[in-house]
């Protein structure tokens, strides 16, 4: 009798063994590499400065949506680190805001980057919005002369479409599990453990409606000089306004 | 004994310790985590942005089966309602957003706005997209010595005609057990919520139908640790009944219940020959159970499934009256507290602890259960036991003695450690340990004959190892606790 209930235990050991396994993700998966994008890098009295845009943060629905009469936020966040390396060397943020006023028919837009000041513009196409929202032109991301020479870089970089709050996050995780109208189980227990499967079917909701993720390619700085940028971008061409591509608005500081 | 499981345990830890995250997917959450530190110190100095509203009308388009009352009545809980201003980059308008999106009634929720009669005056226009609303709770396939296999599950129709009605059934049914004098089990649930009357902040009723027809097992030779089916006698028990409820949610995230429960119970108990003393802890013949129960419950978990911080508390207390016509006159109470502090890297350290304590003369399926307590014994399903299995006894203490009680108390640690946070099929997932002590005892318990011994103490260790999954379809636990007591022999 005790041998079987030994062979039992272990044989039920081992199945669960195999299940985590096959379960676990693979150091495959964990590891999988951003992709690439070509990223303008400049040194400008002292500062590295990088310029790439991040325009497919906006799909047609999002775009759609910009004229829904409520913002729409954009959060881009880039980090530089050494290629080699793990440790991140420094990190920049731009914010952006996109309000379409439907009396005025018009898209206002704000951004800032850091604690720097707020810019402010009113253009008339969704895509000029998209455009000043999410270009990063010139973004100061780190002191170059606390980079190290021959030391390869990388900028990692991640915008974010509507980014929720950490407070509403914590809200929305606890109304997923304990959902409004008293809906709770009864007289089941909260086992922390227990329960093997529970199965529903979990709504659009993570910490942003919409990401892009990826990296600049890598580069030394100096003693190699960087790659010339190109010129600047300009903003596309308002549809069916002739003469009216590369209007930047109007901008105040 | 000990000596059987150290290989399932090294198996385990060895799997653990390869699960750790990859240098590589640390640094990427470390940027994060970085970002996001320096993203909140630098918002708008004005957080207002574009134009202020006044909303003239509220309108809801694409609701074929949800009652438009049941979204304006959520959208109005948070100041979005006819004559109230709203400015256009207002938070309510995500949060509302995402109220509606957990009420699992929808894909998909979109507010935006419309000219309205004048300059400044606007409609409202709450845009969702409908989803199927059947859930599924919880399985119960199992196996043990006792009972070759249960199973069963609980399934919910959250949003029944459209009136956010939540409908939920649960079975669960057993073959024959081997125990001498046991019958097949059959546990069914029926149960309602009726969604708060008038808003989400307003009384919610609910109603649970229950029938049980099971058979408790009970010793009646062999040693204590001896699980052999052989050794129990099967009491055949039906319990039939209901439970009336109300339930309150307020705004600082506290949720209170009072329940009146009413149940009739039939018990045929076995003639014991010869007759050593077997206390069935149920009345034979038919008996009567009401009784009325209070909680309360307050939770400030970062994520109730994958938590970092915070802490949910709860407490109910139950009392069964004659007054209530109940043959059983008992007061319960049962405290349960999590505790979560956040560690370096993104890990978690959890401290749980569970006390409770019965007063009285309370049948066993109201008595605190073993196997709801370790969790390497399998734990009742729907109320019905189907194992003989003693706790594991890893501390050479008198806890095989024990498997129903009045008294009981656990205390469990928890490490978790991240390795899965990503958009996809699995949203996160966490690798844990715990370990704790657990404890149950009845009246008489407390001096035990001879001198002290800790080895008398009632107490158990117990523990889980394993994966803690958050993904699309649900929640996933798969760890060897899991394992153990569902395959308990």
């Amino acid at each position: 009798m005790v041998v079987r209930k030994r062979s039992y235990t272990i044989a039920a050991v081992v199945a669960f063994a195999a299940t985590l396994a096959a379960a676990a993700p693979t150091p495959a998966q964990a590891d999988e590499p951003l992709p690439q994008r070509t990223t303008g890098l400049v040194v400008k009295d002292g500062q590295l400065l990088i310029s790439v845009g991040l325009g497919d943060l906006f799909g047609p629905a999002e775009r759609q949506r910009l004229t829904s009469g409520f913002s729409t936020r954009v959060l881009i966040r880039v980090a530089l680190q050494e290629a080699s390396g793990d440790d991140v060397v420094s990190l920049a943020v731009q914010r952006a805001e996109i309000v379409y006023d439907i009396w005025d028919e018009k898209f206002s837009v704000r951004v800032t980057r850091g604690l720097g000041a707020e810019l402010r513009a009113i253009v008339q196409t969704a895509d000029e919005s998209i455009w000043r929202a999410t270009a990063l032109w010139q973004l100061p991301i780190a002191d170059a002369r606390r980079m190290r020479p021959n030391v390869r870089y990388v900028v990692m970089a991640r915008g974010d479409l509507n980014p929720i709050s950490e407070d509403l996050m914590a809200d929305v995780r606890r109304w997923l599990v304990q959902p409004a109208h008293g809906q709770r189980k009864l007289g089941a227990g909260d086992s922390f453990f227990g329960s093997f499967v529970s199965i529903f079917v979990n709504p659009r909701i993570e910490d942003s409606e919409r990401q892009v993720r990826f990296q600049s390619q890598q580069f030394l700085l100096p003693p190699t000089p960087p790659a010339p940028l190109p010129a600047p971008p300009r903003p596309p061409p308002t549809p069916g306004r002739p003469g009216a591509a590369g209007r930047a608005g109007k901008a105040t500081p | 004994m000990a000596a059987a499981r150290a290989p399932a345990f090294l198996i385990a830890l060895s799997l653990f310790a390869a699960l750790r995250t990859s240098p590589a997917a640390r640094a990427a959450d470390e940027a994060d985590d970085v970002a996001s530190t320096a993203t909140s110190a630098a918002p708008f100095q004005d957080a207002r942005f574009g134009p202020r509203y006044v909303i003239d009308e509220v309108i809801v388009r694409g609701n074929h089966k949800t009652q438009k009352s049941i979204i304006v009545a959520e959208v109005a809980a948070l100041g979005l309602f006819p004559g109230a201003a709203v400015d256009a980059s207002d938070p309510r308008v995500e949060t509302a957003r995402y109220r509606l999106l957990t009420l699992g009634y929808f894909l998909d929720v979109r507010l935006s706005v419309t000219r309205g009669v004048s300059r400044g005056g606007v409609v409202l226009i709450v845009d969702v997209e409908e989803r199927g609303t059947v859930v599924i709770n919880e399985l119960f396939p199992s196996t043990s010595a006792a009972t070759a296999f249960w199973g069963g599950a609980d399934v919910s129709e959250t949003n029944l005609l459209g009136r956010g009605i939540n409908l939920g059934a649960g079975f669960v049914a057993s073959t024959t057990p081997v125990v001498p004098g046991a019958q097949s089990g059959l546990g069914l649930r029926l149960r309602a919520v009726v969604p708060p009357i008038g808003g989400p902040y307003g009384l919610s009723l609910s109603a649970t139908v229950l029938y049980n027809n099971g058979s408790e097992f009970q010793r009646v030779m062999g040693a204590a640790d001896d699980a052999d089916p052989r050794n129990f006698i099967g009491a055949p028990v039906q319990r039939a009944g209901g439970v009336l409820g109300v339930g309150k949610d307020f705004r600082s995230g506290l949720h209170a219940t009072l329940h009146v429960r009413e149940e009739v119970i039939s018990a045929e108990l076995p003639i014991v020959a010869p007759p050593p003393v077997v206390d069935f802890m149920v009345y034979d013949g038919f008996s009567r159970l009401g009784s009325v129960t209070a909680g309360l419950d307050v939770d400030t978990r970062s994520d109730p499934i994958l938590p970092r911080s915070g802490v949910r508390m709860a407490l109910t207390v139950e009392a069964a009256t004659g007054l209530l016509g109940s043959s059983y006159d008992f007061f319960k109470a049962v405290a349960e507290g999590s505790f979560y502090r956040p560690m370096p890297h993104g890990h978690a350290l959890g401290f749980h602890v569970f006390a409770g304590a019965i007063a009285g003369d309370a049948p066993f399926f109201d008595r605190f259960f073993v196997g709801d307590l370790n969790l390497l014994l399998p734990r009742r399903a729907l109320g019905i036991n189907f194992s003989t299995q003693p706790s594991r006894n890893l501390l050479d203490t008198s806890i095989a003695h024990h498997r129903y009680d009045n008294y009981a108390g656990r205390v469990l640690i928890e490490y978790a450690i991240p390795i899965w946070r990503r958009r996809g099929f699995v949203y996160g997932g966490d690798a844990f340990v715990a370990a704790g002590l657990f404890g149950m005892a009845s009246n008489g318990d407390a001096v035990a004959p001879g001198p002290f011994s800790w080895h008398s103490l009632p107490i158990d260790v117990t523990g889980d190892l394993g994966l803690r999954l958050d993904t699309y379809v649900g929640i996933f636990t798969i760890s060897i606790a899991n394992a153990l007591s569902r395959s308990s022999f």
